[in-house]
C-alpha cells in the first residue's frame, strides 16, 4: 500500500472542511425554523457527513503510516479517547447527581475534543521522536 | 539502542529521504532511528540489514 504523505492528508482534510464549515455557518443555523420532520432530519445530520469524511481519512492515513508514524497516532489516539472518556464520566456523573445541568448539546463537543487531545498530544510526541516537521 | 544506521547510509551517499523510499518509511522514521529516538521493529531491522547486506547485530547493539 503506497504511504499517504501529511501533504496529501492535508489537501484532503481542507476540501472536507470547505464542505463542512458552509454547511454549520450557513446551513444549520436556520434548521430549527425547519417545520418538516424528515428534512429536519436531513439537514440536521448533513454535516456529519464531512465528519465522517474526516474519520475515514484519519483511518487511511494510519493504515498507510510507517511502523513509528503508527505508534504516534495509537498513543495520541488512547491518550484522546481517555481525556475525552474521563471527562464525559466527570459531566455525567456531576449532571446525575443534579450538580450540573447538562442538555444533549454537550454531545457535539466531544468530536472536537477528542481531535484536541489527537493533536496536542501527536505534536508531543513527534517532538519526543524528533519527527517534526512531516513529509 | 546504538546503530550504525547514519554511518552505513552516508557511506553509499544516500539522504535520509533515499533511505525512507528504499525501506517505505518517512524520512522521519530514519532520523529518529539514527538519533536513537526510536528502535525499529525486527521486521524493519532485518530489512535494514537486507539493504545493507550486513548481519542486524553488526548494525545495532543494545545500549548500556
Amino acid at each position: 500500500m503506497p504511504r499517504y504523505t501529511a501533504r496529501q492528508y492535508r489537501r484532503s482534510m481542507l476540501l472536507l472542511m470547505a464542505i463542512y464549515l458552509p454547511l454549520m455557518l450557513l446551513e444549520w443555523p436556520h434548521v430549527r425554523q425547519i417545520t418538516s420532520l424528515p428534512l429536519k432530519c436531513v439537514l440536521t445530520l448533513l454535516p456529519t457527513l464531512p465528519v465522517i469524511g474526516v474519520i475515514w481519512l484519519i483511518g487511511k492515513r494510519i493504515a498507510r503510516s510507517d511502523e513509528l508514524e503508527q505508534r504516534v497516532h495509537l498513543i495520541a489516539l488512547g491518550a484522546a479517547t481517555g481525556v475525552v472518556s474521563v471527562l464525559s464520566l466527570i459531566g455525567g456523573f456531576l449532571s446525575a447527581a443534579h450538580v450540573i445541568e447538562l442538555d444533549g448539546d454537550v454531545l457535539i463537543w466531544v468530536f472536537p475534543v477528542l481531535c484536541l487531545v489527537y493533536s496536542i498530544t501527536q505534536i508531543a510526541l513527534q517532538r519526543r521522536y524528533g519527527v517534526h516537521g512531516c513529509d | 539502542m546504538k546503530n550504525r544506521v547514519r554511518e552505513l547510509r552516508e557511506t553509499r551517499g544516500w539522504s535520509q529521504g533515499d533511505l525512507g523510499e528504499e525501506l517505505d518509511v518517512s524520512r522521519q522514521t530514519i532520523n529518529a532511528i539514527e538519533t536513537g529516538k526510536y528502535d525499529p521493529s525486527l521486521p524493519l531491522a532485518f530489512r535494514i540489514a537486507k539493504l545493507f547486506r550486513l548481519s542486524i547485530e553488526s548494525i545495532f547493539e543494545p545500549g548500556k
